[in-house]
């Protein structure tokens, strides 16, 4: 078991390699880099400019350049930022945190509302209950991530209970830390709102999609013939033998909590990675790029991995040997009995 | 008929009624027709998608009225020419005394349908003097149904193209590395795996962005689609090299070779069957997504640039606050793609329950 | 065994179940409404032991959920009544029925593996049911779960409790099901084909296991089957259900004795296969030989890089006259499956040569290079093989008529349409109806799946034909039509067969030789007649289980 994770560890770090790399090969195919801007201020002669790219190292070649970078990265430093003039992890850092302030709130929230709820709605034995579901949950999936950032801008502006944008309020840093604590929280409550709108739907229906087909399973009829009461049929036999593909579907949540919350950050101004890397991408701003979606492949690389252990954790099954090549392609279905009634 | 048919709890399944209901399903006409519309573009749009209406920007959406101020009903629909208010430029009411009709199959702005076609005739339209915003008009004063149904053609068609790029980018990958396994497999997948691991999106804008900004229209188009498809290969292709590669050991595949079947038989006769039907599902799964991809794209401005419309590029002036709280009309591109996620969703819904009852 | 020698005095109470014309209808697929039950009638008393006997589509597991009130949502009651202990049962609340389920009444239904939820631990499973209708504490409820597994005869209950189902083998699961259902020993136990899916010799100790229940307990019993072997030892009264109706009743020493056709036909399966002849040409040149194959595999655990070898195969050693008809027995695992694929060409061999008509097809010394490649050679046509799992075997989304003529059309076999013909020649021969050749393989039922793998097989001219285990999942009844077939084909193609099993059912009539293979050996090579006097452990084994269980054709033999 050990063994496995360092091995999807190392395998991890591989694929960071494979990023940064290609990453690195695209900035150097892009046309022009941060200094190309400077160069067209006619006030900045070409000699400061050169200058100026000797002293970041943008003139050594493509190879050399990114040596210097994995061996700096390796002591977590990883580059300058032009824009900002400073190291880059001095920006990312706190502009993470950020983000997960945003994505940790909003995900823990999607995950507890939906499971009991979709368990619920798997398990009711009325038709209108799950024609409702789909009907609400089909527009929400449907409506787009733009809109839903739109909207929250307008809410904030229209009826002015909560601030347009930002993370606090002016004059903060003289409040108390209750205070201060309960202004981020205000702060907060539109953008974690519009992305639990987003996630909702989709776990939901993965929720509910996954416990109706167990609940269609003969182990479960057979449960059910021998009387267990109904909320124990559904949270403690069906929920646990629906959880394979869900906690994958956690795994992946984990994975996108840097990255998924771009579009709310940026309309509603929230100071998190995504205005971070939409800025430094338009200024070319080489390293804080790369450090930014190293960051974000970090987060997903964990959180596979993480998703991957819980299901060792929780499927006994998982631990069992691999099936035989015949077994594999040949898995046999419910004994397509002719066992009819 | 078998147990599973007559067990299941949620009533019949679709089984042997799946040919007959892929044709009744209403999602398939209302995707056929809305592309067919934006196709018409020009034709259908009053207005081409760059004329100014620079005495009426921000207008709100013109009304369309078949009875008069007096109360007369008529059968023509028509609408009241826009004052502009005297203090304010800004204000808007109707000028009862002046009336336009609505015609039909009027001349107007010239366009080209699909690159060939040259024409300036429009399905509807009104006197040049005033002014059909059927969804107002935006800081140009110009006409955001006309542009509404332009930047249908983007949104649409980019989502639409992309997919299937990546699909068969990923189906060519995907069965090569299922069908030959060994090194060619680790290889293949591994490469995927990385487009996988990096957050879809932020690659996407990192991609984007490191290619040149300024670019044509046009270009700018075979750009994003090319990106967005590229960037989404990594899914079908894992799919495509897992259908294949649990296929190879299926005991009618292994009878196959047991008759004397080629490689080739195999992949054409009974693999490639397979994946075509995964990868279906799979295209009206990824359509809706690459449609969004390129909204936000073009939202953030590393998308399809002006004057040409994208659905996202429209709603990024819904940003600034002022246009957000006063001028609502400003929001309707965010609407339009509503109605055609949710047919594009419940195309994939009724694929997922066909491939899941056949097999 | 009735209930009268059981020294049960006959109970004055209600009978446990009274079934009166009882009819059960179901909204099938495409707006079909499928008849399940008309009409049946049918008591139950306390103690009693009732059969209930029919194919596939008689309406038998209908009859099961219908007492359990676990019928799925698309059916219905349309008319008549179930009484359970003279209250009526569609009147029952919510409560009543999770009484009665489990406490009163239990069912256990025929895949073992699926009846038992895979996440939790067996303990758990157990307990959950003791919870839901007794109040015993912790330590009561641990030690009612040990003696109740103990009675199905596991002699380690703690590390059972512990263990989850994957980790069990399939007898062992079903015993933990029978378990499960009596652990709050109910006064019914409703067993639905609760043997089906098991070997014979683990059919037998499950037969074992109930009859002690029933002597023991004075469990009543409604015990549902197509193979009437189990029933002879078991029922005290025999229902035969035919499409819903019932056809004949009564003890089964009546039945056996009733005029009716198909009583018979299901009481006595044997009966309408006419016995092989049991002389074989040894002068002739032997078809196939098969020396010193040897065959291993490596499993590796999941998650760390413990591997483990299985030898599957060791020095085995064959010979198959032509047309003749082998049989190969053994228990699962026993490595007749990998020796049927290492002959058809689906395994490498680790080691030893198979000849075909003196020329080696396949040499475990030499490794094949390109799989493919080899298989273009003429000789590799000549042995085909048909599988266990007909529903596998063929490609879903072909019609019958392209899998008849998929052969012909490798072999690029003459022009489209001649070949069309041929494979509703081909249907024909196999007893399928040539009109539905348009239909998809789905559509057809598991028997007719297994004709239209055969006339596939067919239509490559081949001249060993191997059946890996090809009958099992068939009904009893269906199989006998199955092997009146393979004869009728034998006959008249010349074929020879390789038939891999692991129950004795039909084999006597069937084989000319049978071969016993245990832990990847052959223990003992005999002719039908030899069976029963056999001294080898293995062959003991299936020989005791198939008279236990009255596989057709083992009294021919016995």
């Amino acid at each position: 078991m050990i063994r496995y994770i360092l091995r999807r560890l190392a395998n991890g770090i591989l694929m960071l390699f494979g990023i940064s790399l290609l990453l690195f090969i695209l900035l150097q195919a892009a046309p022009g880099d941060y200094l190309s801007d400077l160069r067209l201020n006619a006030q900045i002669s070409p000699e400061t400019v050169a200058g100026l790219r000797a002293q970041y190292g943008l003139d050594q070649p493509l190879p050399v350049r990114y040596w210097n970078w994995v061996r700096s990265a390796a002591k977590g430093d990883f580059g300058y930022s032009f824009a900002y003039n400073g190291p880059a992890s001095t920006l990312l850092w706190p502009r993470a945190r950020n983000t997960l302030l945003l994505s940790v709130p909003a995900m823990l929230l999607s995950w507890l509302i939906a499971v009991p709820l979709g368990v619920l709605v798997a398990g009711s034995k009325w038709r209108w209950v799950d024609r409702l579901f789909s009907a609400s949950t089909s527009t929400l999936l449907a409506l787009p991530d733009v809109l839903i950032a739109l909207l929250a801008l307008l809410i904030a502006l229209k009826t002015g209970l909560f601030p347009v944008g930002g993370m606090s309020s002016l004059g903060g840093d003289q409040q108390s830390s209750w205070a201060s604590l309960r202004d981020l929280a205000w702060h907060m409550v539109l953008p974690v709102g519009a992305l639990v709108l987003g996630l909702l739907a989709m776990i939901l229906r993965h929720v509910r999609a996954g416990v109706a087909e167990v609940l269609d399973s003969t182990y479960m009829r057979a449960a059910e013939g021998h009387g267990l009461p109904r909320m124990k049929l559904l949270f403690r036999y069906a929920l646990p033998a629906a959880a394979n593909p869900l906690i994958s579907l956690f795994g992946l949540s984990i994975a996108l909590l840097l990255s998924g919350s771009l579009l709310i950050e940026v309309v509603m101004s929230w100071p998190g990675m995504g205005p971070l890397l939409l800025e430094s991408i338009l200024s070319r701003d080489l390293f804080v790029v790369i450090g930014a979606v190293l960051l974000s492949a970090v987060f997903l690389i964990l959180g596979n991995l993480l998703g991957d252990i819980l299901l060792y954790a929780f499927d006994p099954r998982i631990r069992n040997v691999v099936p035989s090549r015949a077994q594999r392609g040949n898995p046999i279905p419910k004994r397509d009995l002719e066992v009819r009634p | 008929m078998n147990l599973k048919t007559i067990f299941s709890k949620s009533g019949p399944s679709p089984a042997k009624n799946a040919d007959s209901g892929f044709q009744k399903s209403w999602a398939v006409w209302f995707l056929a027709a809305i592309h067919l519309v934006v196709l018409l573009a020009g034709f259908i749009a009053p207005y081409s998608f760059e004329t100014q209406a620079r005495l009426y920007p921000y207008a709100p959406p013109t009304r369309v009225h078949f009875i008069d101020c007096q109360g007369k009903f008529h059968l023509r629909p028509f609408v009241y020419v826009t004052k502009i208010g005297e203090n304010n430029p800004t204000e808007y009411t109707q000028d009862c005394s002046q009336a336009a009709g609505i015609q039909f199959f009027v001349r107007g702005d010239q366009y080209t349908l699909l690159g060939i076609f040259h024409s300036n005739l429009h399905l509807f339209g009104v006197d040049p003097a005033a002014g059909l915003f059927l969804m107002g008009t935006d800081g140009f004063g110009r006409d955001q149904f006309s542009r509404l149904l332009y930047g249908g053609q983007v949104s649409l068609f980019a989502g639409l193209i992309a997919a299937a790029l990546s699909v068969i980018v990923g189906l060519f990958l995907g069965a090569i590395a299922g069908m030959y396994g060994g090194w060619i497999d680790d290889g293949a997948m591994r490469f995927a795996e990385i487009f996988i691991a990096v957050p879809w999106f932020y690659l996407l804008i990192a991609v984007r962005a490191f290619l040149p900004l300024q670019i044509s229209p046009v270009t700018a188009f075979v750009l994003v689609v090319c990106v967005i498809g590229v960037v989404g290969w990594g899914r079908p292709a894992r799919l495509v090299r897992g259908v294949v590669l649990s296929a190879r050991e299926r005991n009618f595949v292994l009878a196959a070779r047991g008759f004397g079947a080629s490689n080739s038989y195999l992949l054409r006769r009974h693999l490639m069957p397979l994946t075509f039907r995964v990868l279906l599902t799979q295209m009206t799964v990824l359509i809706p997504q690459f449609i969004l991809a390129e909204v936000i794209l073009s939202f953030l401005g590393l998308g399809i640039g002006e004057p040409f419309p994208s659905w996202g590029n429209m709603l990024a002036n819904a940003q600034q606050y002022h246009v957000l709280v006063s001028y609502w009309w400003m929001l309707l591109p965010g609407l339009a793609p509503i109605p055609v996620f949710l047919a594009w969703h419940s195309l994939a819904e009724k694929l997922q329950e066909r491939v899941k009852s056949n097999i | 065994m009735t209930s009268g020698d059981l020294g049960l005095a006959k109970s004055k109470t209600e009978p446990l179940f009274r079934v009166s014309a009882l009819n059960v209808e179901y909204d099938a697929a495409g707006g079909d409404v499928v008849h399940a039950l008309r009409g049946v009638d049918l008591e139950i008393a306390p103690g009693e032991a009732v059969g209930v006997l029919g194919e596939s589509g008689s309406g038998k597991s209908s009859l099961a959920l219908a007492l359990m009130r676990l019928l799925p949502r698309n059916a219905r009651l349309t008319s008549g009544s179930i009484e359970h202990r003279g209250a009526a049962l569609d009147k029952f609340t919510d409560r009543q029925l999770r009484q009665m389920r489990g406490g009163e009444v239990a069912l256990i239904s025929q895949e073992p593996a699926l009846a038992l939820n895979p996440v939790l631990t067996l303990g758990t499973q157990l307990q959950d049911v003791l919870k839901a209708h007794t109040s015993l504490d912790r330590a009561q409820l641990e030690s009612r779960c040990n003696e109740v597994l103990s009675k199905m005869g596991f002699e380690d209950p703690e590390r059972i409790l512990r263990a989850y189902p994957h980790q069990l083998s399939g007898g062992q699961r079903q015993r933990v099901a029978i378990a499960q259902a009596l652990v709050c020993r109910p006064q019914l136990l409703i067993a639905d084909e609760p043997l089906s899916s098991l070997d014979a010799a683990t059919q037998a100790e499950i037969v074992d296991v109930l009859q002690r229940l029933r002597s023991e307990f004075g469990l009543a019993m409604l015990f549902i089957t197509h193979n009437a072997g189990v029933l002879w030892s078991l029922a005290d009264q025999v229902i035969v259900l035919r499409e819903g109706e019932v056809l004949a009743r009564g003890p089964i020493d009546d039945l056996q004795r009733s005029a009716d056709p198909y009583v018979q036909s299901l009481l006595f399966p044997e009966k309408s296969v006419v016995a092989a002849q049991q002389t074989a040409d040894a002068a002739a040149q032997p078809l196939l030989e098969v020396r010193n194959l040897s065959k291993s595999f490596i499993q590796r655990h999941f998650f760390s890089r413990k591997k483990f070898v299985v030898q599957s195969l060791e020095s085995v050693d064959l010979v198959l006259q032509p047309g003749t008809t082998t049989a190969v027995l053994g228990r699962s695992g026993s490595g007749k499956s990998t020796l049927a694929r290492c002959i058809a060409g689906f395994e490498t061999p680790d080691a030893g040569e198979i000849l075909l008509q003196g020329r080696e097809q396949r040499s475990g010394a030499r490794p094949s290079a390109g799989f493919a490649r080899e298989w273009q050679e003429k000789t590799t046509r000549a042995v085909q093989m048909i599988f266990q799992d007909a529903a596998t075997s063929l490609n879903p989304r072909f019609t019958a008529r392209q899998i008849v003529a998929e052969p012909l059309e490798i072999a690029l076999w003459k022009t489209e349409s001649e070949r069309a013909e041929r494979a509703l020649a081909l249907m024909h021969e196999v007893g399928l109806d040539p009109a539905s050749a348009a239909r998809l393989a789905g559509e057809f039922s598991g028997g007719q799946r297994q004709r239209l793998a055969l006339a596939r097989a067919l239509a490559a001219e081949p001249k060993l034909l191997i059946m890996d285990e090809a009958l099992s999942g068939l009904d009893v009844p269906l199989q006998a039509q199955m092997v009146r077939l393979l004869m009728e084909l034998q006959e008249r193609h010349g074929l020879t067969y390789l038939y891999i099993s692991h129950d004795l059912n039909f084999i006597s009539l069937f084989a000319q030789t049978v071969v016993v293979m245990d832990s990847g050996r052959i223990v003992e090579r005999l002719t039908p007649s030899q069976l029963a006097r056999s001294q080898n452990p293995a062959t003991l084994a299936l020989v005791e289980a198939g008279e236990r269980l009255h596989a057709p054709g083992v009294e021919a033999a016995v």
